[in-house]
């Protein structure tokens, strides 16, 4: 029942106040949609020309690379970087590797914080939640660098100095931040359509998985894509926590092509061409999911 | 019942999807762990970090070649891993091969490298070199490491350039300064300097200017002494003894490209391969970025003469690649098996002959790169210094002192705040 009148009253005053501003001032309005594109036009420049940048520095040859061009056409097209930054990374395994450790993080983070959320926001009253609450924003404030060396010893203690540690110290680190956005959204959902499902005889759990995590979904798509990227790109947890060189991730591998001495721009490029990929796929598969995500608790 | 049936459907896509991304991920944990747990029986695993990039593919066949030749060490290269954290977790690499810097300086000084001395290898060292080793770093009657590859750095010149100029070699000051009017005059830059990149400046001009007219070793003793009480009126402070080198280093500054401030190291490559100048104060490490852009340059190399005496002439050396074995490796046998596998004479030759670096036995064969033989006279006759920027530690930005220098400030003013960054260090280790 709840579920269908909630989203009714939304879906008519959306547009009515969207549609009623362009008839009454056109011109003002039209001339403002010229500027913003210009400016979004401009700024979309910002990633797009470094993409063009990356795109064709990676199919040069490295004589090409290195003669101050960066935005001239490879001639002759070359595919020597992408076959040096194949082997010199491993790149089928160290790929692996990095897919597990994000798949992991953004399973993990997403369960635990909204867990956390859910049991955080009901008992709110309470205060031993209260305080966990305050106690896991506090996180946020506390960088890796600062505890690093103590979760070098600690990981190293437990055997957890492989990608499965650095996964787990991923789910920690993004559990503060993530479960503040599930909380958020949480106190947002009317308390009438659980206890309806209550009435109906739905334990706990069932409330949760049934109910409350499907409406969950936009924001669960949020932290996602937070928990993928931190996970993805970071360089400093996997250097620091793996000990096995064969278990290491793409970006710590990826930082051989550049030293102080030398410069193989056409490798590097290949090679980031190659790990930038992914993160690309699952954002242009996820972010339609982000913007309803946005637009959902917006109208709430 | 109609309530919870559509609801129970996304639900289980999406439980399953959870749990294939988990069996996903324990498949693979355990496919990753399966190469880590294959080696028991006798044989041996050993880690071996190598902390040069651009050599990664060379040792990797080198390790073929000794897997090939026994069968009871293994070796695993590792050049990702964080040192510290690796000393951290007491899990250090068995075998490492690393610039012998300050990076590795506090491991050495807190005796986490064992000792070596008692190894044949140690004792065909050229006896030259431990002195280097032991400016860097050292622990008292220990041999913590033995040196693989030596770069000496000095001036690059295009000898093709020279040759359509009649110009000899300088030896002494007034002859490099005869050298660079005659360049100029030509309207050829003498030098090409790369001042955007700090480094650049610190480990050319500053090290080659101080080099040449410093005694470092005993320059730096008496700064030891002197400890928190170095400062423009000691016995030895970088204000008393650097003026006259630096005031030097400022006149060069004013013999190179007109855009230097705004050149960075990759630049400077470029343009010297094209001929955009003369000299090109950088080590060896250049000559194969220029060969990226210019494979067949005439190149060659000279100190730079900074006093009016040639018998001063003296060329700057680093000990690049050095090996050493930790105290806590549980496997050092075997870690020393591989290391006499890479210090046997012809395998250490030919990484030298082919890195552009020079030999550390005394019956080393000379420099094989042509480019490098105007520096085999100096380094066999042990001519030689360490950078004083490389002695000078970490924590004082003695680059930065060096860039601005380059860029036109007054020597003195910078010499006296690096005075009182080395006494206030000093003191904070005292």
């Amino acid at each position: 029942m709840s579920t269908q009148v909630m989203p009714a009253p939304a879906t008519h005053t959306a547009p009515a106040t969207a549609g009623s501003r362009p008839r009454r001032r056109p011109s003002r309005a039209q001339r403002g949609s010229w500027a913003l594109t210009i400016i979004l036009a401009l700024c979309s420049l910002t990633v797009l020309v470094p993409l063009y940048a990356s795109c064709v520095m990676a199919f040069k040859t490295t004589r090409q690379a290195v003669d101050g061009n960066a935005f001239s056409l490879p001639f002759p097209l070359s595919l020597d970087g992408f076959v040096q930054a194949w082997t010199l990374t491993d790149f089928p395994r160290s790929f692996a590797i990095s897919v597990f450790i994000a798949a992991v993080t953004v399973a993990g983070t997403i369960a635990l914080s909204s867990f956390a959320a859910f049991a955080i926001s009901h008992n709110w009253e309470n205060r031993v939640f209260r305080w966990s609450f305050f106690y896991l924003l506090a996180a946020m404030f506390l960088p890796f660098p600062v505890v690093a060396l103590s979760q070098v010893k600690l990981t190293g203690m437990v055997h957890l100095d492989n990608p499965v540690g650095v996964a787990i110290l991923h789910i920690m680190f993004q559990l503060s931040f993530s479960v503040m956005l599930f909380t958020a959204f949480l106190r947002s959902i009317p308390t009438e359509l659980e206890e309806s499902a209550r009435i109906d005889g739905a334990s706990t759990w069932q409330v949760f998985w049934r109910l409350v995590f499907p409406l969950l979904a936009p924001m669960s798509a949020t932290v996602g894509i937070f928990a993928f990227l931190a996970s993805w790109n970071d360089y400093m947890m996997p250097t620091l926590i793996t000990a096995d060189p064969a278990l290491q991730t793409l970006p710590v591998l990826q930082n051989i092509f550049q030293t102080q001495f030398s410069n193989n721009y056409n490798v590097s490029f290949a090679s980031y061409l190659m790990a930038m990929a992914p993160a690309i796929i699952v954002y242009l598969i996820s972010q339609r999911w982000v913007m309803s995500g946005l637009t959902q608790g917006a109208i709430k | 019942m109609q309530s919870t049936t559509p609801a129970a459907q996304p639900g289980l896509s999406r439980r399953s999807f959870l749990f294939g991304a988990a069996a996903l991920g324990a498949g693979l944990s355990m496919a990753g762990c399966a190469p880590g747990q294959g080696s028991g029986g006798k044989t041996t695993t050993i880690t071996f970090y190598v902390s040069k990039p651009e050599v990664i593919g060379y040792f990797d066949g080198l390790i073929k070649q000794f897997h090939a030749s026994q069968d009871t060490v293994r070796v695993i290269r590792d050049s990702t891993s964080s040192m510290s954290a690796d000393f951290v977790r007491n899990q250090p690499p068995d075998l490492g091969c690393w610039n012998y810097n300050f990076s590795v300086a506090a491991f050495v000084r807190h005796g986490a490298l064992s000792d070596l001395s008692d190894m044949a290898e140690a004792k065909s060292i050229n006896p030259k070199l431990w002195p280097l080793l032991q400016q860097t770093a050292t622990y008292p009657g220990r041999t913590s490491a033995i040196p693989y590859s030596v770069m000496a750095a000095s001036v690059i010149y295009n000898k093709d350039m020279f040759a359509r100029y009649g110009l000899a070699v300088p030896t002494t000051w007034s002859q490099l300064q005869a050298v660079c009017r005659t360049l100029q005059g030509a309207g050829i830059s003498p030098f090409y300097n790369t001042l955007k990149d700090n480094w650049t400046v610190a480990q050319g001009m500053f090290d080659y200017s101080v080099g040449g007219m410093v005694d470092i070793p005993r320059f730096f003793s008496a700064l030891d002494a002197e400890g928190t009480s170095v400062r423009a009126g000691s016995a030895a402070s970088f204000h008393k003894d650097f003026q006259g080198p630096m005031q030097h280093m400022s006149q060069l500054a004013l013999l190179a490209n007109q855009d230097a401030a705004s050149r960075g190291y990759g630049d400077g490559n470029l343009a010297f391969a094209q001929g955009k100048a003369a000299m090109y104060l950088q080590g060896p490490w250049a000559l194969n970025e220029i060969a990226k852009t210019a494979p067949t340059m005439n190149l060659g190399t000279f100190p730079l003469p900074v006093t009016e005496d040639p018998a001063d002439l003296k060329v700057r050396v680093n000990v690049d690649l050095a090996l050493w074995i930790p105290e806590a490796s549980k496997k050092k046998a075997a870690a020393r098996q591989f290391l006499s596998f890479l210090m046997q004479p012809e395998v250490n030759d030919k990484y030298n002959a082919d890195n552009n670096g020079f030999g550390v036995r005394t019956d080393s064969p000379p420099a094989r790169n042509p480019a490098l033989a105007g520096m085999q006279k100096y380094y066999d006759g042990a001519a030689f210094y360490l950078g004083a920027s490389q002695l000078i530690p970490a924590s004082i930005p003695v680059a930065d002192y060096a860039q601005a220098i380059a860029l036109g400030s007054a020597p003195g003013p910078e010499l006296a705040t690096l005075d009182s960054d080395w006494s206030r260090l000093a003191l904070r280790n005292a």
